[in-house]
């Protein structure tokens, strides 16, 4: 099996956290999804061009003839959320989407209670992943980004921190932790089947 | 068990709807018409999310196929002129591709052959109905 992307949405339905394997230029690149690409930024970023002058965003949504990888998240979003509401419109409200397939990928969804979604898109062979999300939620996310996020919650008088642009959830634990959690899940899935 | 069958034209509109089990919820016609519209929106999208880039080879990517929640599971077969049939199934029903292409035959031979059928336009046909049902309640 491999494994292509891995989206984080937040409740106000924006993307907090981008990461993707097997794709394109920016392979291995976990990209923070600021639409403003900031020159501060610790990602080497390849949407500065040498002169320093910044490629436009129509620039890069023809580049090959796909779409970049921020609106890519967008109309990710715009997926899960229409399925979603679907399938709870249908059956009943407390059911939930878990994937789709198409014929050259599958795409994994699992959302908390507090409207935190995870997308993983994989090829299609791969089996249901949901296990695996709920894990990267409980073992990495709630541990690295929330835990850490507890003393930027201290400053803010305790009120909730959200996570606008991605914004502490690129942390380097998180980070690692991720990349070693996929790495550990792809071999035992391997090993199992 | 088989839960449901939908039939979008190439347009996105609704023009077949007939629930074979009291497992959904009712909803008016003018939700399913909003459904139809929204899913057909979404397969045009998901046809464009695919890893590959168009230039990479390989088939070129399909729109949705299957898509699973906890309760069913939805099986999207789309014709070479855009026609789109959903069938929704329970989780584990075997053979939803065969029931399919079999329900599209008899989309063929029963509305498509029907001198008074209006392409593009909701079906009432009475035959199809018929054979529809014939071929269904066997297998519930």
């Amino acid at each position: 099996m491999t494994i292509y992307s891995f989206y984080i949405f937040d409740r106000h339905c924006e993307c907090i956290y981008i990461k993707q394997w097997h794709e394109r230029e920016r392979a291995g690149a976990a990209i923070r999804p600021t639409t403003s690409a900031s020159t501060t930024s610790p990602i080497p970023d390849k949407r500065v061009s040498a002169g320093g002058k910044q490629i436009t965003e129509t620039d890069i949504s023809m580049r090959n003839g796909r779409l970049s990888v921020q609106d890519d998240a967008k109309l990710i979003f715009g997926v899960v959320f229409s399925l979603r509401n679907m399938v709870r419109k249908l059956s009943t409200p407390d059911d939930n989407f878990i994937s789709y397939r198409t014929n050259n990928y599958k795409l994994h969804y699992y959302e908390t209670p507090t409207n935190l979604k995870f997308v993983m898109i994989t090829d299609v062979k791969t089996n249901n992943l949901r296990v695996v999300l709920h894990q990267i939620y409980v073992n990495l996310y709630v541990e690295y980004v929330i835990a850490r996020n507890l003393y930027v919650l201290m400053l803010n008088n305790y009120i909730a921190v959200e996570h606008s642009g991605g914004e502490g959830v690129a942390c380097e634990l998180f980070e690692l932790g991720l990349e070693s959690f996929v790495v550990r899940t792809l071999k035992l899935i391997e090993l199992t089947t | 068990m088989i839960l449901s069958l939908l039939i979008l034209n190439k347009a996105g509109g609704l023009v077949y709807h007939r629930d074979f089990s009291n497992t959904f919820t009712k909803l008016s016609s003018n939700d399913y018409l909003v459904l139809a519209g929204t899913f057909h929106g979404v397969h045009a999208i998901t046809a464009r999310l695919s890893p590959f880039g168009p230039s990479s080879g390989g088939t070129p990517s399909s729109g949705l196929e299957v898509m699973e929640s906890e309760h069913f599971r939805m099986q999207c077969f789309q014709t070479l002129t855009g026609t789109k049939f959903l069938l929704f199934t329970e989780p584990q029903q075997p053979n939803v591709d065969v029931i399919l292409r079999r329900i599209y035959e008899l989309y063929a031979d029963y509305v498509m052959k029907n001198p008074f059928y209006q392409i593009e336009m909701p079906i009432r046909c009475e035959a199809f109905d018929r054979h529809l049902m014939a071929y269904i309640k066997p297998k519930q």
